[in-house]
């Protein structure tokens, strides 16, 4: 037990041994006290006498004793086990009910003459009481209880000897004083029980406060942290935009510039000396060639970082991995094949697809587990994504999905999706002899 | 792996010797009964017949034995038994005192018996009399079976009788032949001015009561009915019976000495006076004999029938054992026939007491009983009538005893002080 105790709750856990230990000695005396009772009656040969005066035939001196005693060790032991025990709701609701058990068994063997230990299994229930949907539940066991109190008062008032009838074989004066001392030790109890309500409603008031505060700390954060999260979208957005101007800038404009002006040398040039014209030409065509690497190495730069720096199944596996454990997304990597040999736009699109495809069922679909299956058929490559999320009765085309599409129509491939026990969704891409075919057709 | 191994096959060892004791163990069971008889007559050895009882069904049960603490007094028993149930070390079958069977029966001391007896097939309970053993019910369920039983029957003093030229009456007789032949022998014999041979001792209102069908308590023993006009004609007749004696007591001398003509006796008293030693001891100045107790004029010559009943502890450890000794002690017929040889009660198996062997064994343990016929007193058990049980019975009817007896000496209107000691017996029984 590693739970660490505020004062409050240290201080309601040590009322609560309290009045344990003081059930327990109440329990030791009641017990104690009709156990030698019966031993006397026995002595002094007035056995017959206390027999007619009673309902059942008690049971022996010593038995009656251990019973109330081991009754009461093993109502200890369940309040134990239901106020601390790592058990689940299910069992604690289990060991209540056996702890109820146990409470009217030691109810029985101590003749109803005492019945605070009712309230000890009260101060359990009260403890563990903790969600609002609870209340009816709580009030249902407090009327249970007091019922049951009251039930066996009224049952077994005629199948126990009564504590009036153990007092009755001592003198008057000495009766009077027994029934004193019983009555002042339930009222006790009962002293002891309030303060213990009284204490934990105060504690649970408090705890209440505190959980308040910390909600609403927690909720300032969120914002601010929202507030943060678009800011940095914004930024990123900029730095983009800067980064694409400055790339259309310094590659296409640079290279247009050139072309531009060599044209125009050109056009000077044309009447007057075609020769030189042919080489400026040649010149121009060079620009536009580095023009064109130039650009395509800016959209090389677009692609996504680890495809740059790894090779298809190694960022897949990671951008998985990196999202099961950002998100608490259980993540399944089914591999049945890989396609050989694939050019750069095809290794994109389909990692761009596992990515929206994780991202959208964790999104839309709040899935907790998600199997990813890539395999290779005669012909095609394809890659089913299956969540356990809530998926859609009406599949609505969002940008994501729209995206997916229009990337893989440029490779001629296919993409469907529908839902049943989740979201699932499939997207196909041409290999081989039919993507030659294909990739001519087109 | 190999200790884990080595344990549980310990613990099997263990298990299965524990298992083998424990099947195997020598039972113990153990009876409860008193010294000396159930009722109230001299008994020469009060355990022969559970000895015989024991015998038999160690000899049916090996491995069971049964024990008995011996040498306790009936006065005695009663608390005896009492502490045994609060020790919770009560024997597992034991004598029920009459008096202390409702209250065991209440407070669930004794086991009923109605599901073992329904579902033992050997067993069938309409060989006992009837009213023996209802005696072992309380509230409708079986407590307890009945060993044996005694009825109340009118001794006659046949030499008196002889003497004054009266015939024996016949066991049809009623109040009306009871109080001519009273008032015909009460008389001064011997000249003094003084009665000095009597009609009848012993004779008391209770067993008026019992002959004219007068119910007195109610089944609970919460109320009682003393104003009913049986009563009252019981109480008419015990005057002018008390009034045949002109108010002389008439004492247990005169009885012992042949001057009174009639005594109540219990079945167990007769035989125990009748034969030798007793007779000659006591009664040897006359010849006696025994018939049915006089009808009276709303009832029937009937009787009042005590029982000894024997029940099963309801926390006995070997319920079925203990049922089966039960049967023994109480049902078997051999053991049954016992009773008359080995006690001064009757059987309660009506076979056996109809029995041509039990009239011979009667005959012999009791010689001098030509009037005995065992016929007569099975016709006695089986309309005859039991005490009730209830706690407060005794003490209610001694208190009744004492009232009505002052009653009697007053003389005064009965109907009045009926109902005066109804009021007096209701107020004690409810409180």
């Amino acid at each position: 037990m590693t739970e660490t105790y505020t004062p409050e709750e240290r201080r309601l856990e040590w009322l609560y041994g309290l009045l344990g230990l003081y059930n327990g000695f109440v329990v030791l005396m009641m017990a104690g006290f009709m156990s030698l009772t019966q031993e006397k009656i026995i002595n002094t040969m007035s056995a017959h006498a206390f027999l007619t005066t009673l309902p059942i035939v008690p049971l022996p001196a010593l038995r009656g004793f251990l019973a109330a005693v081991g009754a009461y060790a093993l109502l200890l032991l369940l309040g134990k086990l239901y106020r601390h025990g790592g058990i689940t709701s299910g069992q604690r609701h289990l060991v209540f009910a056996a702890e109820i058990g146990v409470c009217m068994l030691l109810m029985r063997s101590l003749n109803l003459a005492y019945d605070g230990v009712v309230l000890l299994a009260v101060a359990d229930l009260m403890h563990r009481y903790h969600e609002e949907n609870q209340s009816w539940l709580l009030l249902g066991a407090m009327l249970g209880l007091y019922f049951m109190a009251n039930y066996n008062l009224a049952i077994f008032q005629r199948h126990v000897a009564p504590f009036d009838v153990y007092a009755a074989y001592y003198r008057p004066e000495v009766q009077s004083v027994l029934l004193a001392i019983k009555n002042g030790l339930i009222s006790l109890n009962i002293v002891l029980f309030v303060l213990y309500l009284v204490l934990l409603v105060q504690n649970k008031h408090h705890e209440k406060e505190r959980i308040a505060s910390l909600n609403k700390q927690l909720e300032e954060a969120n914002v601010r942290l929202r507030a943060y999260a678009i800011e940095a979208e914004r930024n990123a957005e900029t730095r983009e935009r800067n980064r694409l101007a400055r790339e259309i800038h310094d590659t296409l404009g640079h290279t247009l510039t050139g072309i531009v002006a060599g044209l125009d040398a050109c056009l000077v040039l044309v009447d007057a000396a075609p020769g030189t014209v042919k080489k400026q030409m040649e010149k121009i065509r060079e620009t536009a060639q580095h023009g064109i690497v130039d650009v395509r190495r800016s959209v090389k730069k677009l692609r996504p970082d680890d495809l740059e720096k790894m090779p298809l199944q190694q960022a897949i596996k990671k951008v998985i991995a990196e999202f099961a454990a950002s998100s608490g997304v259980e993540i399944h990597l089914v591999e049945l094949g890989w396609p050989d040999k694939l050019r750069e736009d095809e290794e994109e699109v389909i990692y761009r697809i596992v990515q929206e495809g994780i991202t959208n069922a964790r999104r839309h679909g709040k899935a907790t587990k998600v199997t990813v299956t890539c395999g290779l058929e005669p012909g095609r490559f394809y890659i089913i994504i299956a969540d356990n999320g809530a998926g859609c009765v009406e599949i609505q085309q969002g940008f994501g999905l729209r995206h997916m599409e229009e990337r893989l129509a440029l490779l001629h491939g296919r993409l469907r999706y529908w839902s049943d026990n989740g979201f699932t969704l499939e997207a196909t891409i041409p290999m081989g002899k039919n993507a030659i075919e294909n990739n001519r057709e087109a | 792996m190999k200790r884990g191994f080595a344990l549980y096959l310990a613990f099997l060892v263990f298990m299965t010797c524990f298992l083998g004791w424990y099947l195997t163990r020598p039972k113990v069971l153990t009876v409860g009964l008193f010294a000396g008889s159930n009722w109230n007559v001299p008994e020469g050895d009060s355990y022969a017949l559970l000895e015989e009882g024991i015998k038999r069904f160690e000899a049916e049960h090996p491995g069971v034995r049964v024990k008995y603490v011996s040498g306790i007094r009936k006065d005695d028993y009663s608390e005896w038994l009492a502490e045994r149930l609060l020790k919770g070390e009560e024997p597992d079958i034991f004598v029920v005192p009459s008096q202390d069977f409702d209250l065991y029966a209440s407070i669930g001391a004794l086991l009923p018996l109605d599901r073992v007896m329904n579902k033992d097939a050997d067993f069938d309970p309409s060989v006992y009399y009837p009213k023996a053993l209802e005696d072992g019910r309380c509230k409708g369920i079986s407590y307890a079976l009945p060993v044996g039983s005694v009825t109340t029957l009118m001794f006659v003093n046949k030499t008196l009788l002889a003497k004054e030229g009266i015939p024996i009456p016949d066991n049809t007789w009623t109040w009306q032949d009871f109080l001519r032949i009273c008032k015909a022998v009460t008389k001064d014999t011997n000249g003094d001015g003084r009665l000095d041979q009597f009609g009848v001792y012993d004779y008391t209102w209770r067993k008026a009561a019992l002959t004219n069908d007068a119910r007195i308590f109610s089944e609970d023993g919460k109320s009682a009915d003393f104003s009913s006009q049986n009563m009252e004609e019981v109480m008419r007749f015990m005057a002018e019976l008390h009034a045949v004696s002109q108010g002389q007591e008439v004492t247990a001398k005169d009885f012992d000495m042949g001057k009174v003509a009639f005594r109540p006796f219990t079945f167990a008293e007769y035989r125990t006076y009748k034969p030798y030693p007793w007779r000659i001891k006591k009664y040897s100045s006359f010849e006696w004999d025994c018939i049915k107790l006089p009808a009276g004029p709303s009832g029937s010559n009937s009787s009042i029938m005590q029982t000894m009943l024997v029940g099963i502890s309801a926390r006995s450890g070997e319920q079925r054992l203990a049922w089966e000794l039960l049967k023994t002690l109480c049902y078997d017929p051999v053991i049954q026939e016992m009773v008359l040889t080995k006690s001064q009660a009757l059987p309660v198996r009506r076979d056996v007491v109809e029995s041509d062997r039990a009239q011979e064994l009667l005959m012999e343990t009791t010689p001098g009983s030509e009037k005995m016929d065992l016929k007569t007193v099975s016709e006695v058990m089986v309309d005859c009538m039991t005490e009730p049980k209830f706690p407060r019975y005794k003490e209610a009817m001694n208190l009744a005893d004492n009232r009505l007896y002052h009653v009697l000496q007053e003389n005064s209107s009965l109907s009045n002080a009926l109902s005066q000691v109804q009021k007096e017996i209701n107020m004690y029984l409810q409180r």
